[in-house]
């Protein structure tokens, strides 16, 4: 460390995670150990969950050592001359990179892996998040030395607040010329009794901050401790692949194994035997068409694998049955019980959140009697009335609740009869003809085409959208005579990213008209108006 | 901290330690209006009330600035000592009036208007200088340099300074100065002569030269050029208040710095070689501690025989520049004057832009040397560096805004007037400062324009005649009192005028760091409060009472977390056949202050080993439809993605991460939008009663018997 400059460290943090009681913490130790330092910060609004940064400078001789003089400091970081920045969120350590804050030959990095993901990326009905990997590419590419691991999880795991886990980064780091019970003792808040009677949050913090330092000090157990962390959390394991049917096996080559195995599972498990024969019938069209555009199979059965999933997933559509059969298994209850925390002494009662409306209903009747629940809706609303729904709060903890629920999914054979049933599988059948011929045609095409099921998901406005979007790209696209077919691979290619883009669709307007298609057609929606009539001359 | 005595060291934030130097002035009233960033020192006031009795100091925390401008022309007559705090620019708008009252005839006591310049990265409201005000009223501006030593000196000769020219003085704090942390030795705290404890007996006799009012102005504004000007010059070089430091080695240059920005331009300078760490430069500084007014001798004795200075002046436009240009103008001093030619006009003056100034400064007097293009190397590797991270992460990074608290009342009125504007079509949305201005941000993207604090409902005038729809106004209880009930309520109500006004009552300026006003729920009913985690703005009653007793006759009070009644009440002022004004108030507490109640209370009550229901809300990994409809409508930090765990689907799960504080909104969103029914509402049972545990171990044996795996 030069002995001439102050040592400039920069902390990004979000908005209450206690930057500020880092910052204290940090002048307290340098101020007994007897270091000038400095530290500000920029609080503002940004208190309520948005980023924000700590600056602190100490300067590396001790004050006894400077003759009375003192050093000037810097009230805000300098681009490209931190010698560290500790953030606790990756996308903020990278935001800072960009600024231009880390300086390759001079700055240490230590980051959280963690992501808390902002609003943006969060509101996209597709996958708006940023790659992490690129986050973490940045991170080493512009640092001297960089710790990347997931401080939040430390702070989860020891139950202290991510500050904590900051410090003992810090700590480990030997940025400062401060030794570990220098930290140790501010964390304490100066009480020096033994580890056992320390206050609760005290000895959670002391904890917290020996995770982490002991991460950044020596790596091998940082690798070690984190997988330790990751290793309490097995919810979202992926549940094993399911046996495929000798005679699938047979029919399908063994690239696209995986996926009908789990498709034609989730077949079955939704309706029977036979709807689940009907899937892997669409299929083997499908794989036809594919052997015939693709006789070597260079892609890789790359249209039949997609397929696979996304008709899976349509032929499985979410309706009320569906919905009750899955919030009435014992695994969903035990599921609820350790995201919320529950120990073994605790009574947690669960209550679902439903609100089925006419057409929920009409779907499970058949077509004459759908038709007419939903006339009968059309008229209220055409009255000026909202459409009908039942707003339901179930309890499914309680006896009439679970037997409600299971009432409702014991169903199914309705649903077969119902004219939601007879819908999906025409619009079905249309979108696998539109895949056939896309793939007879092109390869590219086809593909592009399976890809489009991505489109079809959830209930009601959200799954009516994504119908309207897919039949859209199918009619204006796929089917375009004055494009050659490479285009309208490119095309359907870039409408289907857009239409995940933007809930209103302006995306996907856009893309079309680039490609040379029509926007979709405005669909009619009713508003109340409010008739504020001009004024007249008196 | 406040009462630590001579021989003590202070530890602490600068905006602490300008209180500290309140008191060892012995300032006798003290007033302000919140803002960041210097809401502390009112805060600590009204929380030290104790000991600012015993000192005998007057604190009122004002209802606008306005009103605490006007509070110091208790120092016109009587020999008071006042300080008044607020955010600036947007405070020293609203104080105008009162402030050109006030410099008019002048002040006996000593007055000391501390502003928090909130300018630069973190600030939050537009970009101006307060330095114009200083300019305009002729008040003294104080700029000190941001060491707390210098400060705190500056708030002690600042009453002297501004008894001596009975001018009032400002002093600017930007807002790392007010959130620096550094140290100073404390002197004692002086009780005031006058004080609460010792009162005045009789009024001052009448003096028409203390009014603002003709013929006297005309003469006041002749004494301020005559006499106020010319005496704080005195005393500004007397005491030594601006502060020369020699350079070095380039005694033929010169920087005039203000004060506020000296740590900065040491540090840029470093950075070119040209000082140390401890601030010995090699170009000689006048440090401008007061910036306002400048004292000509000593500027132009500064410039003579220099080849060159240069003038470091924050924001625009430059008023120090321009007043040494004509000063050396005048006395034909012939030194060349740099300044905004060489740095840039807008925006914070951080090391790196001033390093360019300075470089620039640097390459023309000195000529490259070492040092130079060491610093023109770092210079262009941040610029390079940004360029290459940019190109590195192919798309710019989201930007992550403030939003709203998890919980946070305000979020499901916007849920509820997204869900409403679905079935009116949009409408115009005049926004307002405060909480609600989030509303801006993704998810929700509203409003059309902010015209400042309280001012929505007045700021709708000329749009609602001219529009076929209806403009709804946004408005917060903190902006209904500091100024929107006169110039938005009583204009409208008094012009007949066909307007809606969304009132959030939250019971607290929460933007401001949740401070107390007149519709804040009283600590008693808090007190009494059998049930800690309930809202209870309720209780306090004086919006509604206020509005109701003015004349309004279409309001209506919703629960904000029941977005179905407020979509459907939100509906109705927008469509309703009432052509007056129209008030909706959403009533929900601030969360961060209904936290500070719940969090001990059942910290307490799981000590004590007693019954406490916790609500979490969630969602059901496999019913989720990964579409996000549900985030679109509501943003709040807690509801948030995970990689969706079915092997079959790409897109991500919503899910409800720790943190929730189980406000209901979830829910509530769910059935007013009809969203996919992959929401749970869990109520955790902690130390349930014994008869609890059976009926709910018989309910279970039989729940389980019906369940499939």
């Amino acid at each position: 460390m030069e002995q001439n400059r102050p040592i400039t460290l920069l902390v990004c943090a979000l908005g209450g995670e206690g930057g500020g009681v880092l910052t204290e913490w940090l002048v307290d130790i340098a101020r007994h150990a007897g270091y000038a330092a400095q530290s500000t910060s920029i609080p503002g609004v940004a208190q309520r969950t948005g980023a924000t940064t700590y600056y602190i400078e100490v300067f590396p001789v001790p004050l006894t050592q400077l003759a009375g003089r003192r050093p000037v400091f810097s009230l805000s970081p300098v681009p490209g001359a931190l010698d560290a920045i500790v953030s606790s969120e990756l996308l903020e350590t990278a935001r800072q990179i960009g600024n231009g804050m880390s300086a390759p030959l001079r700055t240490l990095v230590i980051s959280s892996s963690g992501r808390i993901f902002t609003t943006a990326e969060r509101m996209e009905p597709g996958d708006g998040r940023a790659d992490a990997q690129r986050l973490v590419d940045v991170v080493k590419a512009f640092s001297r030395e960089h710790h990347v691991f997931d401080m939040n999880a430390i702070a989860r795991d020891t139950g202290t607040v991510v500050s904590a886990v900051m410090l003992g980064a810090i700590a480990g780091s030997g940025l400062f010329p401060f030794p570990r019970e220098a930290y140790e003792h501010v964390v304490r808040g100066g009480d020096t009794s033994a580890p056992e009677k320390l206050g609760k949050m005290a000895a959670a913090s002391l904890r917290g901050f020996a995770a982490a330092f002991d991460a950044v000090s020596a790596p091998r157990t940082q690798a070690a401790f984190v997988n330790s962390v990751m290793a309490g959390d097995t919810a979202d394991a992926p549940p094993p692949a399911r046996a495929l049917p000798d005679e699938l096996a047979r029919r399908f080559p063994p690239a696209v194994h995986d996926m009908l195995a789990l498709g034609h599972a989730r077949v079955l498990d939704y309706q029977d035997a036979a709807y689940a024969a009907q899937y892997a019938d669409r299929l083997g069209k499908l794989l036809d068409a594919e052997r015939a555009a693709d006789p070597a199979g260079a892609h890789g059965f790359a249209i039949t694998r997609e397929a696979a999933r996304w008709l899976a997933l349509w032929m499985a559509f979410d309706d009320i049955v569906r919905v009750a059969a899955l919030k009435g298994r014992a695994s969903r209850a035990q599921r609820v019980r350790q995201e919320v925390r529950a120990t073994d002494e605790d009574i947690v009662k669960l209550y679902d959140h439903f609100k089925p409306g006419a057409a929920e209903f009409a779907a499970l009747l058949p077509p004459a009697l759908s038709r007419r629940v939903t006339a009968w809706d059309r008229g209220r609303q055409a009255r000026g009335r909202e459409p009908w729904a039942l707003p339901l709060k179930v309890g499914s903890h309680s006896v009439l609740g679970m037997a409600s629920l299971r009432l409702l999914s014991s169903l199914k054979w309705l649903r077969r009869r119902g004219s939601r049933f007879a819908e999906e599988q025409a619009l079905i059948e249309r979108w696998l003809a539109a895949v056939e011929a896309g793939t007879r045609e092109s390869w590219a095409l086809g593909h592009e085409l399976a890809l489009c099921g991505r489109l079809i998901k959830g209930y009601g406005s959200t799954n009516e959208r994504g119908k309207h979007n897919l039949l859209h790209v199918i009619d204006a696209l796929a089917a375009n005579p004055a494009l050659p077919a490479p285009a309208r691979a490119e095309a359907i290619a870039a409408a289907r990213e857009a239409a995940l883009a933007d809930e209103g669709g302006k995306a996907l307007d856009a893309a079309l008209v680039r490609h040379g298609a029509a926007p979709r057609p405005v669909v009619a929606q009713p508003i109340r108006w409010m008739k504020r009539p001009p004024s007249k001359a008196a | 901290m406040l009462r630590l005595g001579r021989g003590e060291t202070f530890h602490g934030e600068g905006i602490l330690a300008i209180t500290k130097g309140l008191l060892q002035s012995g300032v006798a009233y003290v007033g302000g209006y919140q803002g960041a960033p210097v809401s502390h020192l009112l805060d600590v006031m009204v929380q030290g009330k104790t000991y600012m009795d015993e000192l005998g100091v007057h604190v009122e925390a004002c209802s606008n600035e306005a009103s605490a401008a006007a509070m110091l022309g208790a120092s016109i007559h009587y020999p008071l000592r006042g300080a008044v705090t607020w955010k600036s620019i947007v405070g020293t708008n609203v104080a105008a009036d009162a402030l050109s009252n006030l410099s008019s005839p002048g002040v006996t006591g000593g007055v000391l208007i501390v502003v928090g310049e909130d300018y630069g990265e973190g600030a939050s409201v537009i970009q101006e200088r307060t330095h114009a005000y200083a300019l305009k009223s002729s008040m003294c501006l104080l700029d000190p340099r941001p060491d707390l030593g210098v400060m705190v000196r500056m708030v002690e000769e600042g009453f002297r300074l501004s008894e001596t020219s009975n001018m009032p003085c400002l002093m600017e704090l930007r807002i790392r100065t007010c959130h620096v942390r550094g140290s100073f030795e404390c002197k004692d705290n002086i009780a005031p002569a006058v004080s609460t404890r010792a009162l005045m007996t009789e009024p001052a006799g009448f003096d028409y030269m203390r009014l603002a009012h003709p013929p006297v102005t005309f003469r006041h504004e002749k004494l301020k050029g005559d006499a106020r000007i010319p005496a704080a010059r005195r005393y500004i070089v007397e005491h030594g208040l601006n502060e020369l430091m020699p350079g070095k080695r380039h005694a033929d240059l010169g920087i005039v710095v203000q004060g506020g920005l000296y740590n900065a331009l040491i540090r840029s300078l470093q950075q070119q070689g040209l000082a140390d760490a401890f601030g010995e430069t090699d170009i000689p500084i006048l440090v401008l501690n007061v910036t306002y007014p400048l004292v000509p001798e000593q500027v132009a004795d500064f410039c003579i025989g220099k080849r060159a200075v240069l003038v470091v002046e924050e924001g625009q436009p430059e008023y120090i520049e321009q007043d040494i240009a004509t000063l050396l103008r005048r006395r034909d001093i012939q030194t060349p004057l740099h300044g905004k030619d060489m740095l840039p006009a807008a925006g914070e003056y951080g090391v790196e832009v001033l390093s360019g100034g300075i470089g620039a400064f640097a390459a023309k007097y000195i000529g490259a040397d070492a040092a130079l293009s060491s610093a023109q190397a770092w210079l262009a590797g941040n610029r390079e560096r940004r360029e290459a991270v940019a190109r590195q992460l192919t798309a710019p990074l989201p930007n992550r805004p403030p939003s709203f608290c998890i919980g946070c009342p305000e979020r499901p009125v916007f849920s509820a007037l997204k869900l409403a504007q679905q079935e009116t079509g949009p409408v115009h949305i005049a926004a307002d400062i405060g909480c609600h201005a989030f509303g801006t941000f993704e998810p929700f993207s509203m409003g059309h324009s902010i015209l400042g604090y309280g001012m929505s409902l007045a700021s709708r005038a000329g749009v609602a005649p001219m529009m076929n729809r209806r403009t709804l106004s946004i408005m917060g209880d903190g902006g209904f009192w500091h100024n929107g009930l006169l110039t938005g309520v009583q204009s409208a109500l008094f012009n007949d005028d066909d307007a809606v006004l969304l009132i959030f009552k939250n019971g607290y300026t929460s933007a401001t760091g949740t401070q107390d006003i007149i519709s804040t729920p009283d600590d008693e009913v808090k007190e009494r409060a059998v049930d800690k985690q309930q809202s209870l703005v309720d209780k306090n009653q004086t919006i509604e009472a206020t509005l109701t007793g003015l004349g309004v006759k279409w309001m209506r009070t919703v629960t904000t977390y029941d977005v179905e009644r407020m979509r459907k009440t939100l509906t109705e002022a927008l469509t309703s056949d009432f052509n007056g004004l129209k008030v909706v108030i959403a009533e929900g507490e601030c969360q961060l202050e209904r936290q500070r109640r719940i969090k001990p209370w059942i910290a307490g009550l799981l000590k004590k080993g007693e019954r406490v229901v916790r609500v979490k809300y969630g969602v059901d990994e496999d019913v989720c439809n990964g579409d996000h409809a549900c985030i679109r409508l509501s943003g709040c930090p807690t509801l948030t993605l995970k990689d969706n765990p079915d092997p079959l689907k790409v897109d991500p799960v919503a899910t409800v991460i720790d943190g929730c504080v189980g406000c209901g909104l979830c829910g509530a969103n769910a059935h007013a939008a009809t969203l996919c029914p992959s929401f749970y509402r869990a109520e955790v049972v902690q130390n349930p009663k014994w008869h609890e545990r059976i009926v709910h171990s018989l309910r279970g044996a039989v729940v389980r018997a019906l369940q499939p795996a």
